[in-house]
């Protein structure tokens, strides 16, 4: 649909809609928003008083407390403003295998999902395709959900494929963020456990709001493809692991994956970061809805 | 084919052989090489990588023990195409005495040809490596085989080689050394063996003579007669000889059928014989004769002799008119078969011991001593000529002869006969103006006997000298009057009608057929067996005390021959095959080995 994946139904964009992505912090926006944002302005949520001075407008001057100190004060109010959210796609050569499991159009369409619910709230979003190949999104906020088609269409034209050293990556991204807001990792994360965390880590220290989106293949999960006397070949590193796999060696397979998923998670919950983990032999529009909460996502 | 001159193949389309080690290497690393699979990451597959190891197959196992079988198999493939070496050399011709003579013990305890296959070892062992081809002498001179590649062959085929019963042929083993000796290929001629090589001996002769001088007592002749025509006592006589330089009383024991029969004795003088008889012998099948003092040539102090002329004489009578052969009949130990020409067919010579042809010729030399009684003219096997005669008028006869013995020719009334022209073979006894009237001759081992008249009417009638001639007739041919020594080592004999296999005194079988040669090369009692029947018994003995005379060996002259051409190499190949199986049994081995140490140290 208009270019958009196939899990972008009408009624899909239609719940999409009704989403809206909450923070745990207030950030400055650059514009009128929904968002809560630390400077005064004038949305209904109070924030503090001040003195009164000439040419304040006499309509914030709390007569209340003028009647129990005689002094005059001005009421305060917190500014809604759009949310500035980036949105990081890992689009390394892991990302493409299996290739049977489409992990990198989910996470494609996982991204597209959150900026469309971004878009719609009136936010602003920034998609970041970190490594892979073709032609890569500007370095430029979107505004305006009509703007979903144009990223559509963009990210379409890529594929995953090179190495990625994912906080290094994400540390150079960091540097040309001005302002902070939210911020969304969707990635595998098959990396060591710390490699993870220190790339996630790079985000919280700049106190922003961050949700690792974790893709993981169904068929990966399940050791798919690898039966009997196989040479596994990292698709990044070129590493090879020469095994013998049989159902018993497949179950300690999956073990080890979800214990490094597990990792991810465990550091998430302890640093207030957001996770989820979508493994792709799940329904899409089932998934993204159900843990919308998961993504940081509010109706 | 010749690959650098000096390596070359038998069969090079075996290399063909080597087209499977590809495709083995490829099957095994099709087998070893681990399908390849790219995954996101390795990172969860490298907890299980250390499992690796302790599982079969999967991994490509490029071990040295993979390359040390796939070496194997190079090898063997290698081997199939037959390699060799080629190695130029002079050839060598070895000409070893297997006579009877070699089987004399020598003061180092060991015999004549023990020592003489021991010498020429020595002697191949110094050679250059080129064809040698190995020469018997007995019974006659031959080659063991074709050319053998190298001296370490013909080391292998002498020692399977064996001396023989039988004498030496002197004028056979001179030819054969004179036309080696004319050989201008061969390098070196060796011979070994006890007759020395009369001086001077060519340049290109090795001799190893095994002639050192051996005191022996032998037994010489060993024959055996009746008492009396028809008489089952039978009458021994042997001839020993003292063949050495001391004066010596020989003492020979007779046993029949494993029984002694008696001993007899006698003073011989150095290099003397003497003659022992034993007389009125009871019968047997095998009379063996033993001599003391024993020496160190066994061979000739033991003699056989088979007791077969004991049983009645089996007569075949073979006339247009039968019943002529009723008179024979009635003469004590003879049974008569009567056929007509007709009826006779060469089988039954089989189961007689003389035949008798009246007015009548086989068709093929009977395989049995016969008499021909004025055979008819034309006849194609004996090819005589003869001329009838009214009046046979008989002129001369021997005085000594056991065909005439106490035959009063002057009383011999003859009305009618033939007389006979020269014969190629056989001699004339009794003859007169005509011609032979009487003929006698030898042929294939059996005595055959022509008359010129028919003695069968006048026998039992009156006419004694007649009877008496009958009577030696029927005695020379049933050899109960003969006076030779039987069957001897090396003769060939005619293998009887009826026989189809012989059993040798070792015990082996040899299948023949009737009417071929048969050359006993062994000592001792042969059974002559056919389809039906007790088997025939035969004995055979050395008999010849120039052989046992192991003091005196004349030397051997050979002809000077003018040298063809000088020596020239000849292309030996030297054969890899043995040494390559070797490799290969060596590879498994080891691998064996350490497969097994390594898994020893893994339990």
């Amino acid at each position: 649909m208009l270019g958009l994946p196939e899990e972008f139904t009408a009624d899909f964009i239609a719940r999409l809609e009704q989403l809206r992505i909450k923070t745990r912090r207030e950030y400055a926006g650059v514009g009128k928003g929904a968002h809560l944002s630390p400077r005064r302005g004038s949305s209904l949520e109070f924030s503090d008083f001040r003195h009164y001075s000439e040419g304040d407008d006499f309509r914030y001057i709390d007569w209340g407390l003028y009647g129990r100190t005689d002094k005059l004060y001005i009421k305060l109010f917190k500014e809604e403003e759009d949310l500035l959210t980036y949105i990081f796609i890992d689009a390394s050569a892991s990302m493409g295998y299996p290739e049977r499991d489409r992990k990198f159009a989910s996470a494609i369409a996982i991204a597209l999902a959150l900026a469309y619910v971004a878009l719609a709230a009136g936010d602003r979003v920034m998609i970041r395709v970190l490594a892979g190949k073709g032609a890569m999104p500007p370095p430029a906020f979107v505004y305006g959900r009509h703007r979903i088609v144009e990223l559509g269409k963009t990210l379409a034209g890529v594929k995953p494929g090179g190495e990625l050293d994912l906080a290094a990556a994400l540390a150079r991204e960091l540097i040309s963020i001005r302002r902070a807001g939210k911020v969304f990792v969707i990635s595998d994360f098959l990396m060591m456990p710390n490699a993870a965390e220190r790339a996630l880590g790079l985000f919280n220290a700049a106190n922003m709001d961050v949700t690792a989106v974790q893709v993981l293949g169904g068929g990966e999960l399940d050791g798919q493809g690898l039966n009997g006397d196989v040479e596994a070949v990292d698709a990044e590193s070129g590493e090879r692991v020469r095994l013998s796999m049989g159902p018993r060696e497949r179950a300690r397979y999956r073990e080890a994956l979800l214990r490094l998923s597990r990792e991810i998670r465990v550091f998430c919950f302890r640093n207030g970061l957001h996770y989820a983990l979508y493994t792709t032999d799940a329904s899409f529009q089932d998934f993204f809805l159900r843990a919308a909460s998961e993504f940081g996502l509010a109706h | 084919m010749s690959l650098f001159g000096w390596l070359g193949l038998l069969s090079p389309g075996a290399l063909w052989a080597f087209a499977i080690l590809p495709a083995l290497l490829g099957a095994y690393l099709a087998r070893e090489r681990p399908r390849q699979a790219t995954v996101s990451s390795v990172l969860a597959l490298r907890a299980l990588h250390v499992m690796r190891g302790q599982r079969f197959g999967g991994r490509p196992r490029l071990a040295w023990t993979f390359f040390l079988e796939l070496l194997a198999l190079a090898i063997a493939a290698l081997a199939t195409a037959g390699p060799y070496v080629l190695s130029r050399g002079a050839p060598i011709a070895v000409v070893l005495d297997n006579s009877a003579a070699m089987e004399a013990l020598i003061p180092a305890g060991k015999t004549r040809f023990e020592a003489a296959v021991g010498a020429v070892d020595d002697a191949l062992r110094e050679s250059d490596g080129g064809a040698v081809t190995v020469y018997t002498t007995a019974p006659q001179p031959r080659a063991l085989g074709a050319a053998l590649d190298g001296a370490a062959a013909a080391r292998a085929a002498i020692a399977h080689a064996r001396p023989v019963d039988a004498p030496d042929d002197p004028a056979a083993l001179a030819t054969l050394l004179g036309q080696l000796n004319a050989d201008g290929r061969l390098g070196r001629i060796i011979y070994a063996g006890y007759r020395p090589i009369a001086a001077p001996a060519p340049a290109r002769f090795r001799q190893i003579a095994i002639a050192d001088p051996i005191p022996n007592y032998a037994i010489g002749r060993f024959t055996l007669s009746r008492e009396t025509f028809g008489a089952a006592e039978l009458h021994a006589s042997l001839t020993v000889a003292n063949l050495s330089p001391a004066p010596a009383t020989l003492k020979v024991a007779l046993e029949g059928d494993g029984k002694p029969l008696g001993t007899e004795q006698a003073q011989a003088a150095a290099g003397a014989t003497a003659t022992l008889d034993f007389p009125r012998l009871p019968a047997a099948n095998v009379y063996r004769a033993e001599l003391a003092p024993a020496d160190g040539f066994m061979l000739d102090n033991a003699a056989y002799a088979t007791g077969s002329s004991v049983k009645p004489v089996a007569l075949l009578f073979v006339s247009p008119t039968p019943a002529d052969g009723a008179s024979l009949a009635g003469i004590p130990g003879i049974a008569v078969t009567a056929r007509t020409p007709d009826q006779y067919t060469p089988r039954d010579v089989a189961a007689c011991d003389v035949a008798i042809f009246e007015y009548a010729a086989p068709k093929e030399l009977p395989a049995v001593n016969a008499l021909l009684v004025m055979p008819p003219p034309g006849d194609p096997v004996f090819g005589l000529s003869a001329a009838a005669a009214p009046h046979v008028e008989i002129a001369n006869w021997p005085a000594v002869n056991p065909l005439t013995d106490g035959v009063n020719f002057r009383l011999l009334n003859i009305r009618s006969g033939e007389y006979f022209g020269v014969h190629p073979w056989l001699d004339p006894v009794v003859s007169g103006p005509g011609g032979g009237l009487l003929l006698s001759g030898v042929r294939g081992g059996h005595r055959y006997i022509v008359a010129g008249f028919n003695p069968f009417p006048y026998l039992g009638r009156g006419n004694l000298p007649m009877s008496i001639l009958t009577l030696n007739l029927l005695s020379e041919l049933a050899g109960l009057g003969a006076h030779a020594g039987g069957y001897r080592t090396g003769e060939a004999w005619i293998v009887p009608a009826g026989v189809t296999r012989i059993v040798t005194p070792a015990g082996d079988r040899a299948p023949v057929t009737a009417g071929a040669l048969y050359t006993a090369s062994a000592q001792g009692v042969y059974q002559l067996a056919g389809a039906s029947g007790a088997p025939v018994l035969r004995a055979v003995n050395l008999s010849d005390l120039s052989v046992s005379d192991l003091q005196n060996a004349p030397p051997i002259a050979i002809a000077p021959a003018p040298r063809v051409a000088a020596p020239g190499g000849s292309a030996v190949h030297q054969p890899l095959a043995p040494y390559l199986l070797a490799a290969i049994l060596g590879l498994i081995v080891f691998e064996s080995l350490f497969v097994y140490r390594r898994r020893r140290a893994m339990a």
